[in-house]
């Protein structure tokens, strides 16, 4: 019972408004403090511990770089005209390209706010020029941009790999067959909803724009590929390169580049009238890593991933607590004395992770619930990898569940409208995920089988 | 609750400035190393043997140098779902509560920093559980060392105050761990500054809702007429 007050306090900190890393860690040293031998001193240490010891973190950071890079650099701009080229004269072509946009931009960046922000911001603004309603766009926007973290490379993805030891390569490659067939399910639903609606749909500008926009955006989606190909490298040519840490700071150095010495949308070669052509002013190549745009995107990365991490440290504290006390056995043992069957646990993992995703930050709660659920899933048989995919896709879901998911806020500042409204627009969608969530669930099939056949079996250590 | 922070004096200006270039210093060195690692393993066949180690002790620094930035500058994240609904009144009295529950982290915290620190660098721990009572006798640690880390030339002198004269071999642990009390101190001295801020009524709250309300101000012009 004790384990019930310190979730007590954790959730009572957190709605009076005390920061969320503050009421993990503050409602977990009271109970360390309280009810065992712990002292303050080992406390610090874990919270040093949690940068210091855990080399897969140290993907975040560069991850949230990389992405950081590609948005100052102006990247969103060129994959919107790419999509817009390729979709664009469907049926309620701008929405259709809106997702595209957001699902390539998922690809270079880990995160659903900011995939909501770099698209929302132009596709809002452009489908209302050409006539949709406000809410329709902020509605297909808002549902769109929780792709960011199922899609790979995804921080909430790292963070889960490195709670329950499994690889990070597997859950991205995981990722990629869910994240392709929510972004279709919603580009079939719009499609569906034009033609009955008759919205308005682009010209076909003809595949020179394709090409045109392709070679534009190319160097953005590069990114994709250098990260896949480095980490299971070229079937039949090479293995895998990096390690997932690693594959995150050469994103981050290219990303550096494309943005500097490519699209010079920023740094140096950077100016309104046209952008500078490097051979106009070599030492570009030396001063853009001191230029002023360079320190605020490295700052501004720097700033995100404090914050994240923040969270993270303090949630490693509080799991600290839980294997000390050994509520994952505890539960375990009730659950499956109580005749817990797959079904019924996975509906129940679903419940708790839709009410927590509202309130907490994904990595966060990835990092708290997945020690509590893993040890059952693997009694159960259920599949890591899978039950990663299950909490990844639970998470977008509850980012957009009214009352207070994260993506409606963000969509609501973005597209300047109230949050009722917002959730009003985003409710057919909503469904359309609430379906996805469905498959993913008991569809095992479709988390596993494509780790599965690139990497091989895996072993599941109980 | 707005993240917009712009400092008042010639002193803060200075401040704020050191602390977004070493934030922003200290991930583009992560980022440097953990790259250049990369091309000197698979281009050349050898590698900076303690890069990893180096970067990972940066990664700890941003993180625990930043904490009490993103106080300052109200970065950290938290559920405003709540605070939204109630009257002002009761909105106040809640962010008092939050800033008096922060005090006590960050204070607590700094306690176990001390604590943790103080043996690597051959001071004495505290003793209490929760409140420092006096100083107990401790066994120094100042022998300690990271384990791939090399010892600058220019650092030697110190060996004569913590390491009793002895010869460091690789550099010796208080220095990545002095971040811990420096970064507590810094965070608990951020929240005694938060929370004067409350009681005047010169800030709201100590949280935002999430991490992206300085982006959508800037993009909110955009869609900003209905």
């Amino acid at each position: 019972m004790d384990i019930l007050f310190l979730f007590a306090m954790v959730i009572g900190f957190m709605l009076i408004g005390v920061p969320i890393a503050i009421s993990l860690g503050l409602s977990s040293i009271f109970f360390l403090l309280w009810f065992s031998d712990t002292s303050l001193a080992s406390i610090a240490q874990t919270l040093y511990q949690a940068m210091e010891g855990h080399a897969t973190l140290l993907a975040i950071p560069f991850f949230v770089l990389a992405s950081s890079f590609m948005s100052t650099g102006g990247v969103a701009k060129r994959i919107i005209r790419f999509a817009i080229a390729c979709v664009g004269h469907l049926p309620g072509g701008l929405a259709i390209a809106g997702v595209f946009a957001c699902m390539l931009f998922a690809a270079l960046s880990g995160s659903s706010p900011a995939t909501v922000v770099a698209i929302g911001s132009i596709v809002i603004a452009a489908m209302r020029q050409v006539g949709y309603s406000k809410d329709f766009a902020a509605g297909v926007i808002c549902n769109a941009g929780t792709l960011g973290i199922l899609i790979p490379p995804s921080i909430v993805m790292v963070v889960y790999a490195s709670a329950t030891d499994v690889s990070v390569g597997r859950m991205f490659l995981a990722g990629v067959i869910p994240g392709l067939l929510a972004g279709f399910m919603l580009m079939a639903t719009i499609l569906g909803i034009a033609i009955v609606k008759s919205l308005p749909k682009g010209e076909w500008q003809g595949w020179g724009e394709v090409w045109q926009s392709f070679r534009e955006a190319f160097w953005g989606l590069m990114l994709i590929a250098i990260i896949m190909v480095g980490l299971y490298g070229i079937p039949g040519v090479t293995t895998g390169i990096f390690t997932p840490t690693e594959a995150a700071a050469v994103a981050a150095v290219y990303a550096f580049f494309v943005a500097n010495f490519i699209y010079r949308d920023m740094g140096p070669l950077q100016n309104d009238g046209g952008n500078v052509a490097l051979w106009r002013k070599p030492h570009a190549v030396l001063t853009s890593f001191f230029h002023k745009d360079t320190k605020a995107t490295l700052f501004e990365a720097g700033k995100l991933t404090i914050t994240l991490m923040f969270i993270i440290a303090n949630a490693l504290i509080l799991k600290h607590v839980l294997t000390d006390e050994q509520i994952p056995q505890k539960i375990t043992e009730a659950m499956l004395g109580a005749g817990l069957g797959m079904i019924t646990f996975l509906i129940i993992v679903n419940v708790i992770l839709l009410i927590g995703g509202q309130f907490m930050e994904p990595s966060g709660l990835i990092l708290i619930v997945a020690p509590l659920v893993f040890p059952i899933a693997i009694e159960l048989g259920v599949d890591p990898i899978h039950l990663g995919i299950i909490m990844v896709v639970n998470m977008e879901i509850g980012m957009i569940t009214p009352p207070v998911g994260l993506n409606l806020f963000v969509t609501s500042g973005v597209a300047g409208m109230p949050i009722m409204r917002v959730v009003r627009a985003s409710l057919p969608f909503l469904a359309v995920l609430f379906v996805f969530l469905i498959m993913i669930t008991y569809i095992p099939f479709l988390s596993t089988w494509l780790p599965t056949s690139i990497m091989g079996p895996e072993t599941i250590i109980k | 609750m707005s993240a917009n922070y712009a400092p008042s004096t010639a002193f803060g200006r200075i401040i704020n400035n050191f602390e977004e270039t070493a934030i922003a210093l200290i991930l583009g060195l992560m980022t440097a190393l953990t790259f250049i690692n990369v091309i000197l393993r698979y281009g050349f066949n050898s590698s900076i043997f303690w890069g990893l180690e180096a970067s990972l002790a940066l990664f700890a620094w941003l993180v625990l140098f930043g904490m009490s930035y993103a106080v300052k500058v109200t970065a950290h994240l938290g559920v405003d779902a709540i605070i939204g609904m109630v009257p002002k009144r009761t909105q106040r009295v809640m962010a008092l509560i939050s800033a008096v529950l922060c005090l006590i982290y960050a204070f607590l915290l700094l306690k176990g920093a001390w604590d943790y620190w103080a043996p690597f660098a051959g001071f004495q721990q505290t003793g209490g559980r929760w409140f420092p009572e006096g100083f107990i006798k401790t066994r120094d640690q100042g022998w300690y060392e990271t384990e791939t880390i090399p010892m600058p030339e220019w650092l030697r002198f110190i060996e004569g105050s913590f390491n009793a004269g002895e010869h460091y071999g690789k550099l010796p642990r208080f220095i990545p761990y002095f971040i811990l009390p420096f970064g507590c101190f810094l965070l608990f001295f951020r929240f005694v500054q938060a929370a004067w801020e409350l009681v005047q009524g010169k800030r709201e709250a100590l949280i935002v809702s999430h991490e992206a309300e300085d982006a959508i101000k800037d993009v909110r012009h955009m869609n900003a007429e209905d």
